[in-house]
């Protein structure tokens, strides 16, 4: 009894401390297609995980709240670094919940943003999140296909449509640009990739899954065959796909595999193509799985297909850091991010 | 060769359970410890056996304190047969009396043809031969006391200690452990066990030590120890006496 | 009993080589017998095998490696097994009863954590099991109790717990997106990363602990006894427990680092070579270890054929071993009391 006085206290409490904005305010749907109050002027947003993290501060860098983890310092090089060193404040994302709910309220976000899987299940925590906060939350769609849309919609949900917008085409360009120019190539014909994640290379992304979205666009994925997200393979069964070029994220499996006898007999490794993918000051594949990868997509189609990518993707990569994370990067640090080092 | 305590306060690091005590045992006899649950009955057992140190006074086996003796060497005098239990695995019987030879091998060795043989004598010293290939859970609760008996043997010792040998047997097969422990008595070991019942002491002890709440009653040889009074005083309870008349053998009766 | 003995360490020898055929052959990757035959051949004679490089590089470097550790984590955790139920005097308990395998995951997970490489990973782990233990043993003797075996397990079931909430803290603060993945792989177990490079600090710590307890296999019959009837045996009861958690934890600490955690293996062998020898540890020992290395053969092949994707060792054995946990809980009473 007690408890549900103080409840329905607080929703009051809560309700009254919004009123004036929720007054002044527009009507958004999200990637749900669930209808959202937001205020006129969205100034302080609050990123449920990485993913959106990055989104929000690649379109708006001055409403990001903090970062569910703390950036280090080596990836403060390639951002501003005001919005780079803001403060830790965790992640909600169902269970796994490392942001306290109070904090959260605390930080009195305009809006809570959440970008990845729009399935029941982070509808329905979106919904739970947003009742106990009295916060719009929305949920954006956070596959790479669906990534000019969710700019759209971000632009939307902050009142930056023009920034959004170009942001929008880029990604949208970038696509084309990539996927079109290999459209002729019929899927079977695509080169055979395997990306290896983990210090021995052995765990991979099956079929669908949000890790090797990017790699799927482009190439054909070996381990596609099984849908599925993250899985344990064996080299055995990586010696039976035999594919022609390996992605890693993992410096020391890249260090160590090239001395492993193991793994002498893969093709890729014989015609020397297994590669480290970039991920300073964020992982070019999935690392997490955000705008990150649009540049990713570029790197990917120049090592998937050399020939058919003569651009310089030095430049390109000058350009997208420049757009996307605000700061031009020096050519020690181009070539740094390209050596796939920390 | 004696084990002898002096002047033993006995018991556990958080209790004492019994003080002033002094108890001696020789070869070649058998002495009952007599006293009711609680009085500590137990645990002189293990400050004797080398189980328990006493809180004070001084356990001493031939010239030596039984602390100066390595565990080794002490299970090489001494031999403990604790109460019948049923063990964990079935080991076989021949497994568990060889268990006995521990204390003549190295850390590292198995039983050798000679802890073999010693195994077999005295299985067939106590007519259980037979059973030495059946596991030891399989057997009766009469064969199983044989079996720690054969055990306590086949450590060579110079003295058994019994843990209520007689606690879980029919009538018949407490006879025959009787009979077993004078027979021990008379190849020249030092016998001590523990029982409830006077008559089994009357029956197997040269002496009798009655012992109530941790205090010696009475010390002595058993017909002049084990008398109507002294066993009232003991048990805190009334206790008839029973008398052959042709053969003269005493006999107590509970209530 | 000496007479039983033989056909029992002839059913857990064949069921090893069995193991080992059934492993060499079958595989994602096809051989053939012929060119196992060759390579293995070329091998031994030192030629130059022909075959395909791709086949030789799956015989020598992936599948001999894996098959290797399979049998030898299976024996080490069989052997660890079988020693603390003889022990504890109790034939539930198994090789991670007193927190070797939950101190070897916190180290794993920290490793992971600190994006350390596969190496530091495994040394974590493995150092990660012996604090384990070796904590569990002091805080056990620190403890004065009539019962020290009773106190010492629970003492580990209560510093395992408090390892496992360790655990459940580093991954809850680990990297969602790779380092998270990277411990549930590891925690549930698995050998599909085993190469050469692993057989060495595998089999060290496993081959030195084995031989300990073969060696102080007539002690540890004795020490399955109670403790005061252990001691008036002759035994030295304190420094020989030492001695065999000391073994025991070494071999599981070795094979929890190489395989992470995989359970029912310890409490499932043991009783098996139980019942094919006896309970004598002298023939019980070998008899559980060729069975345990033959069992987890059969239980990896099954993980690395039956999907493209491997299946977790983990999962596996706690499939086959539930059952059998089960059975022997209905059936206990006959047994041991």
């Amino acid at each position: 009894m007690n408890m549900r006085i103080n409840r329905r206290m607080f929703l009051a409490s809560a309700a009254a401390l919004f009123a004036p904005r929720v007054a002044r305010a527009a009507t958004v749907t999200d990637a749900t297609g669930r209808a959202l109050v937001v205020p006129e002027k969205v100034a302080r947003v609050f990123p449920a995980g990485p993913p959106a993290a990055i989104l929000l501060y690649t379109l708006a860098p001055d409403v990001l709240l903090g970062w569910p983890r703390a950036n280090r310092p080596e990836e403060c090089d390639y951002l501003l670094p005001d919005a780079c060193t803001r403060a830790e404040v965790g992640r909600i994302t169902g269970r796994g919940n490392t942001a306290n709910l109070e904090s959260v309220i605390a930080l009195k976000p305009d809006l809570i943003l959440d970008v990845g899987a729009t399935s029941a299940t982070f509808v329905s925590l979106a919904e739970r999140v947003q009742q106990q906060t009295n916060i719009p939350y929305a949920l954006l769609d956070g596959r790479f296909d669906a990534i000019a849309e969710t700019y759209r919609k971000l632009g939307e949900l902050t009142g930056r449509k023009a920034d959004a917008e170009k942001m929008a085409r880029y990604a949208e360009d970038t696509i084309k640009a990539t996927v079109g120019r290999i459209a002729a190539i019929a899927p079977s014909s695509r080169p055979r990739a395997y990306y290896a994640r983990g210090p021995r290379g052995l765990v991979t992304g099956l079929g669908g899954s949000i890790n090797v979205e990017t790699i799927e666009m482009l190439a054909q994925n070996v381990a596609g065959g099984n849908q599925g997200g993250l899985a344990n393979v064996s080299i055995e069964q990586v010696l039976l796909w035999n594919p022609d070029v390996i992605i890693t994220i993992d410096q020391d499996f890249a260090a160590n595999m090239r001395n492993d006898p193991a793994w002498a007999s893969v093709k890729a490794v014989r015609d020397g193509r297994v590669h480290l993918s970039p991920k300073m000051p964020f992982g070019w594949v999935d690392f997490p799985p955000s705008a990150n990868r649009l540049i990713g997509l570029r790197w990917l189609a120049k090592i998937l297909y050399p020939d058919k990518f003569p651009e310089d993707i030095r430049a390109q990569t000058r350009e997208f850091y420049a757009m996307f994370y605000h700061r031009t990067p020096s050519d020690a640090q181009i070539d740094h991010v390209l050596a796939g080092r920390d | 060769m004696n084990i002898e305590g002096h002047d033993l306060t006995i018991g556990y690091p958080d209790r004492t359970v019994g003080r002033g005590l002094d108890i001696a045992l020789a070869t070649g006899e058998v002495l009952a410890l007599l006293g009711p649950n609680g009085g500590g009955k137990t645990t002189l057992l293990k400050t004797l056996l080398g189980l328990l140190k006493p809180k004070s006074g001084e356990v001493r086996m031939g010239d030596k304190p039984l602390g100066g003796y390595s565990i080794r060497d002490r299970a090489r005098v001494i031999a403990y047969v604790p109460q019948v239990h049923i063990g964990t695995f079935a080991f076989t019987v021949e497994t568990v009396v060889l268990m006995g030879r521990t204390a003549h091998g190295s850390l590292f060795s198995r039983p050798s043809a000679r802890d073999r043989a010693v195994a077999q004598a005295v299985l067939e010293r106590f007519g259980i031969a037979a059973l030495a290939d059946r596991p030891y859970t399989m057997i009766s609760g009469g064969e199983r006391q044989l079996v720690l008996l054969a055990r306590a043997l086949a450590q060579e010792p110079q003295f058994i200690v019994l843990d209520e040998p007689t606690v879980s047997l029919d009538f018949g097969n407490q006879g025959k452990v009787m009979n077993e422990i004078r027979a021990l008595a008379k190849s020249g070991h030092g016998v001590l066990f523990t029982t409830h019942d006077p008559n089994h002491a009357l029956r197997a002890a040269d002496r009798a030590f009655l012992l109530r709440d941790g205090t010696r009653i009475a010390d002595g040889p058993v017909a002049a120890v084990l008398k109507q009074d002294q066993l009232e005083a003991l048990y805190q309870a009334s206790v008839e006496r029973l008398t052959d008349r042709t053969s003269g053998a005493v006999a107590f009766l509970p209530g | 009993m000496t007479r039983s003995a033989l056909p029992g360490l002839a059913i857990a020898t064949a069921v090893l080589i069995a193991g080992l055929l059934l492993a060499f052959t079958i595989g994602r990757y096809p051989v053939s017998l012929a060119e196992l035959g060759n390579v293995l051949l070329a091998k031994f004679s030192g030629h130059r095998p022909d075959v395909p490089g791709a086949v030789e590089s799956v015989i020598l470097q992936v599948r001999g490696p894996r098959v290797l550790a399979a049998a030898l984590v299976g024996a080490a955790l069989a052997v660890a097994g079988t020693a603390f139920q003889g022990l504890f005097r109790n034939p539930l308990v198994s090789p991670d009863i007193l927190g070797a395998s939950s101190g070897a995951a916190l180290g794993a997970v920290i490793g992971i954590f600190l994006s350390l490489g596969v190496l530091a990973i495994q040394a974590f782990a493995f150092l990660g099991g012996l604090f384990a233990v070796a904590a569990v043993y002091m805080i056990g003797s620190a403890v004065r109790s009539r019962d020290p075996i009773l106190v010492l397990v629970l003492t580990g079931v209560v510093v395992g717990a408090l390892l496992g909430a360790g655990v459940g803290l580093v991954k809850y603060l680990a990297d969602p997106y790779n380092q998270l993945p990277a411990m549930t792989f590891w925690l549930l177990g698995s050998l599909a990363a085993a190469n050469v490079s692993d057989l060495l600090p595998l089999f060290g710590p496993v081959g030195v602990g084995t031989a300990v307890l073969i060696a102080l296999r007539w002690r540890m019959n004795v020490m399955s006894l109670p403790e005061e009837e252990a001691r008036s045996l002759g035994v030295a009861t304190g420094p020989l427990r030492i001695a065999i958690v000391a073994a025991a934890t070494l071999t599981t600490s070795a094979s929890v680092a190489t395989a992470g955690i995989i359970g029912w293996v310890g409490l499932v062998v043991p009783h098996l070579a139980r019942s094919l020898v006896g309970p004598d540890f002298a023939r019980l020992l070998p008899t559980a270890a060729i069975l345990g290395g033959g069992y987890l053969l059969v239980i990896d092949t099954l993980a690395r054929t039956a999907a493209e994707v491997e299946i977790p060792l983990g999962i596996l054995t706690a499939v086959v071993g539930t059952p059998f946990f089960i059975w022997l809980l209905a059936s206990m009473q006959r047994t041991w009391s």
